[in-house]
């Protein structure tokens, strides 16, 4: 009866008038209206890190490789095969033949080259140029052959090399926009070509007509709708309501309070990713008053209670994180997963009295006249809001006092930069262990993202030996090994793996959450139109 | 929190020094009751107010241990007849609570800004010199929207009470300094402020001595008018996000948390909106009925 009766109030605003102005009728007949929460700064691949550019960067070029629904396995993209040299610093690509530009042009090795050694030039100021790897050179050997050299061996390269960043461009285009490029117009190869862009509004693309040469993880190697708009509507419950109404097709911001309503109506379809890889947690200033005793750091992660988190911030639709990683990432370590600490708030007690942490008169223990106090920093949002209010709570069980500082996302990247606070809240996409742990816990990395400041020469080493090394099974120990110190020195405290959900309409059919990126539509070939 | 409060232990400085008006001191409390919409939100404000100074007596449980199991109650759940918030905390106690923060925000503001307007505003019917250019600054602190200012304030210091009050403060400075200078022009016509000069009454000692007392009465009812604004736009503020943080409670930041779940949990949202509601009509009402009162013209 509650289950019928929420979903009747989900429904109630398709009653309502719409609310989006000249843009608000309904899609025509073979546009896909998606809808997205926020706008990308731009669109050129190797200069924006936001979810929103990948989302249309994949659908308006390709890349070299592409990965499959498992988010393990390279596929074939752009290279139908490719051969790694002996001492891994040479990858040589095979490019499929009979690929073009939107605009007619073909598309040959020279334009792999253009668009890597752009990618890793210091002058295109990539805030990802890391991902290309240490390149040395990237050259056309003829038309349908790349050389893509290194300075020294990268196992990350071929994963780095599915993410939009290295998306294919032209040198034309690229040449003629300037700053502008990816802003006022985009040519590449993807199955969509641009059409116009209104900063904020909408993108619309339209569909590349020469295109049968999409990845082989789709039934479809051609896209199967003729124009595509990504509609920005930031309000959740709007777009929870033009998925109703017809105003918008498919979504994959949806708010988790109303997955389980949404379930419930029969005309929205909901696809999930389980291979999702966008973790939630709080790490640690390990070089901060209180915060650097590796006491309190595991008291933090027996007390707090996961999975009442998951549950409360999340409404069930994430995974209480156990371990550092996804279980189903390449280069997880089970053993390391085993290290960290589960929920037993007694335990707490005890290692925080065993550490000499006494009780004090406010109920928030002391040592050494320090008090058990610290405060964390994280962006204002509702997750992170309910998340630290809870965990709060549980810490304030044990005798540890956590002080939440909220920003507003406009200030809080800033603030996040800054060595003000003991610990933060932070979420974030992976592709592969190594990928993650290099990411953050690479001292080179500070201030950020290794905002933790932690600094270990043997995890330094093994981060460079799970980059470098020529044998896999070299590289997956090194990962092991990096990831069994963090866990065990609890750097963090990893709190909730997130699910993906894309959610569709009544007339759309053919949608699969992918999630490369936090991406949930990556190429969507496989999505159509029924009416 | 009483001075908000007119009782009779608060009035009769007032009035015993309102000079040119004839002693009202036995009259006030009766003809603020005589309205029975004045007298309701009298009863209202005493209330709130009560409630709030009570919160920690009165609370059923504690204010922040949450229990997630309980998070989203509907009301009338057993042991939670207002429901639970997102965190499975009673709504009655957060409501308590939020009420304090709320009300203390808005008389610390209230205190803050007025104290500084009330002198701005004195200094600035007293010497003509400065009337100018206080008044000028007034205007231009009056173009800048109080919420733009906790914006930037926020911003600064990080959000929290602290940048709300001070917003807030802000916005009531030139508002109190333009009722006070009105007033006191008045005031300063009066034969008496000329005999007290003749007599040669220091500057300090003929403000307060002469000055102040008899403009009192429009400095309270502003003050308490302004109270129930205050308020809103602290909550306002709150709503956004700028004003208490977690896990305190005020009523603003607990509206702005219910939106989310407005589809499903609608209580978490309309509860406190409708606690915010009565609040601000209470001090207006209040304020308006203070204001029939003290005025000799409506005397009957």
């Amino acid at each position: 009866m509650r289950r019928t009766v929420n979903a009747a109030l989900l429904a109630l605003p398709a009653l309502l008038p719409p609310l989006w102005g000249a843009s608000a009728q309904a899609p025509g007949r073979n546009t896909l209206v998606v809808m997205r929460e926020i706008d990308a700064d731009n669109y050129d691949p190797p200069r924006s890190t936001a979810r929103g550019a990948g989302e249309v960067a994949y659908m308006l070029s390709d890349t070299l490789v592409s990965l499959d629904w498992d988010q393990k396995t390279v596929r074939p993209g752009l290279a139908e095969s490719w051969t790694v040299s002996e001492d891994g610093k040479l990858y040589t690509f095979k490019l499929r033949r009979g690929v073009t530009f939107c605009d007619g042009k073909p598309f040959t090795a020279r334009d792999v080259a253009y668009t890597v050694t752009r990618w890793a030039d210091p002058a295109t100021r990539s805030p990802v140029r890391w991902r290309a790897g240490p390149v040395k050179e990237v050259r056309a050997v003829d038309d349908h052959t790349v050389e893509y050299e290194l300075n020294e061996p990268y196992g990350e390269l071929l994963y780095q090399l599915t993410l939009f960043f290295g998306s294919m461009v032209d040198q034309a285009t690229v040449e003629k926009l300037g700053q502008n490029h990816g802003v006022q117009g985009f040519n590449g190869t993807g199955p969509y070509c641009w059409a116009s862009w209104t900063p904020r509004q909408e993108l619309v693309m339209t569909r590349h007509p020469n295109y049968n040469w999409g990845p082989p993880i789709y039934q479809n190697p051609s896209p199967q709708v003729e124009r595509i708009v990504w509609r920005v509507v930031p309000e959740a419950n709007t777009r929870l309501a033009g998925l109703q109404t017809g105003q918008g097709d498919v979504t994959q911001y949806i708010p988790y309070f109303a997955l389980p309503q949404l379930r419930a109506v029969p005309s929205v379809k909901l696809s999930k990713q389980e291979n999702y890889f966008w973790d939630h947690f709080m790490g640690f200033k390990v070089d901060k008053p209180v915060v650097n005793d590796p006491a309190v750091r595991r008291a933090v992660n027996l007390a707090v209670n996961r999975a009442a988190i998951a549950q409360a911030a999340f409404f069930g639709a994430a995974t209480p994180a156990d371990a550092y990683l996804n279980p189903n990432v390449a280069g997880f370590d089970p053993e390391a997963a085993k290290m960290v600490p589960s929920f037993n708030p007694d335990e707490a007690r005890k290692v925080l009295d065993e550490a000499g942490w006494k009780p004090g008169p406010d109920g928030v223990r002391v040592k050494d006249g320090q008090r058990a106090s610290f405060v964390v920093y994280a962006i204002s949002t509702q997750i992170a809001r309910v998340q630290s209010e809870a965990i709060q709570a549980d810490l304030r069980r044990v005798g540890v006092e956590m002080r939440i500082q909220l920003w507003d996302a406009t200030v809080a990247w800033g603030k996040l930069a800054t060595q003000e606070f003991d610990a933060f809240f932070m979420s974030y996409p992976y592709i592969s262990a190594t990928d993650a742990f290099a990411l953050y816990f690479d001292s080179r990395n500070r201030p950020t993202p290794n905002r933790m400041n932690w600094v270990d020469p043997e995890t330094d080493r093994l981060l460079a030996e799970a980059k470098t090394a020529l044998d896999p099974a070299v590289r997956e120990r090194a990962i092991a090994g990096a990831q069994r110190r963090v866990s065990e020195a609890n750097v963090w405290l990893p709190l909730a793996r997130e699910q993906l959900w894309v959610a569709s309409g009544p007339r759309v059919e053919g949608v699969r959450a992918h999630g490369i990126y936090g991406i949930g539509l990556y190429k969507g070939l496989d999505i159509r139109l029924t009416r | 929190m009483s001075a908000t409060v007119p009782d009779d232990s608060a009035a009769p400085p007032i009035i015993e020094t309102a000079a040119p008006a004839p002693p009202v001191r036995a009259g006030l409390w009766r003809r603020l009751l005589r309205d029975p919409g004045t007298a309701l939100a009298v009863l209202a404000a005493l209330l709130l107010v009560g409630a709030a100074l009570l919160a920690p007596l009165l609370a059923p449980t504690d204010p922040y241990d949450n229990d997630l199991a309980r998070a989203l109650q509907p009301p009338g759940s057993p042991g939670l007849p207002l429901g639970a918030d997102s965190q499975g905390r009673d709504l009655i106690t957060r409501l308590l609570y939020g009420l304090r923060t709320s009300l203390s925000m808005g008389l610390a503001a209230v205190l803050l800004g007025g104290g500084i307007g009330a002198a701005v505003g004195f200094a600035a019917a007293y010497w003509p010199r400065v009337d100018g250019l206080l008044m000028r600054l007034m205007d231009v602190m009056l173009s800048f929207p109080a919420i733009l200012f906790g914006l930037a304030l926020a911003a600064i210091f990080g959000p929290g009470v602290r940048a709300v009050v001070l917003a807030l403060s802000v916005a009531t400075v030139p508002l109190m300094a333009r009722i006070v200078r009105g007033s006191a022009l008045v005031v300063m016509r009066q034969d008496y402020i000329e005999a007290a000069r003749a007599m040669g009454m220091s500057d300090a000692r003929l403000i307060l001595r002469h000055l102040a007392p008899n403009c009192l009465s429009s400095i309270f009812v502003f003050a308490t008018l302004r109270f129930g604004q205050v308020i809103l736009l602290g909550s306002a503020l709150s709503f956004l996000g700028l004003g208490a943080q977690p896990p305190e409670a005020e009523l603003g930041a607990m509206a702005s948390e219910g939106r989310n779940f407005l589809f499903f949990a609608p209580h978490i949202a309309i509860i406190p909106s409708v606690l915010i509601f009565a609040v601000v009509l209470a001090f207006n009402i209040l304020g308006d009925g203070l204001r029939d009162a003290l005025d000799p013209r409506l005397r009957i």
